[in-house]
């Protein structure tokens, strides 16, 4: 990755698995004494987001499910490197990746997914009309089918009474 | 040499103007791989080849944090 340098401290995003065996409940103080670990190593941590319990696309370690966990987080080089060595060596967590990201604030993740929502919406909104709009048409045709019919149908009415 | 009509294609990204691939973002990543959860060549995926290497990173990125499988079953 290459990056500008510049004296702010980098920021970086991690996603990490804790593993099946522990229930919800237990899985809270192994989120927190990673947030520990972080703040002690002089980080900063601007977002988290829990993605709850998950079914993985393959086992890892034995485990086919595991709880998800992405943090966001400013720290130094030589920081980020013990908090990498001690993730790797913690039995609780099956995998975590870092990956350096651009900076970005809270509410501008927040209106990043809104607008994908909105974006998501619209389109919905679209297909439902395009749906309505070919109904209405087949309806319509069908209405002609039968004013069509019932033309000829009085038609012949019409006729045999003449007869009479 | 080969009398077949040649579609052009344009770069789903570039139109969209999205300049960063989240290998989170597996909706989107789900439509550039394979029955054998392959990564898709460029002649299929139709992108540039900016967007393409962004698109690979992205996939086994997502590979490795198990959100898509290595090989699929079929």
């Amino acid at each position: 990755m290459s990056r500008i340098k510049s004296s702010e401290t980098p920021h970086y995003e991690m996603l990490y698995i804790v593993s099946n065996q522990f229930t919800e409940e237990e899985v809270k103080p192994i989120n927190a004494k990673i947030n520990k670990l972080i703040v002690d190593n002089g980080g900063a941590i601007t977002y988290s987001e829990d993605w709850g319990k998950k079914k993985m696309h393959y086992p890892i370690k034995g485990f086919s499910f595991g709880y998800y966990f992405l943090i966001e987080f400013d720290v130094n080089g030589e920081q980020l490197k013990k908090i990498d060595k001690n993730l790797r060596m913690s039995s609780e967590i099956l995998r975590h990746q870092i990956i350096a990201k651009v900076k970005k604030s809270a509410e501008e993740i927040k209106q990043e997914k809104e607008q994908t929502e909105k974006k998501m919406v619209e389109k919905k909104i679209a297909e439902e009309e395009a749906e309505e709009k070919k109904e209405e048409e087949a309806k319509k045709e069908a209405k002609k089918m039968d004013l069509k019919d019932l033309d000829e149908k009085l038609d012949k009415i019409l006729d045999t009474d003449d007869l009479l | 040499m080969s009398n077949q009509i040649k579609k052009e294609k344009s770069c789903c990204f570039c139109v969209n103007n999205i300049k960063e691939i989240d290998y989170k973002d597996i909706r989107t990543l789900q439509r550039y791989i394979n029955v054998y959860k392959k990564i898709l060549p460029r002649k299929r995926t139709g992108l540039c080849s900016w967007h393409q290497r962004k698109l690979a990173v992205a996939i086994k990125r997502a590979r490795i944090m198990a959100l898509l499988p290595f090989t699929g079953n079929k």
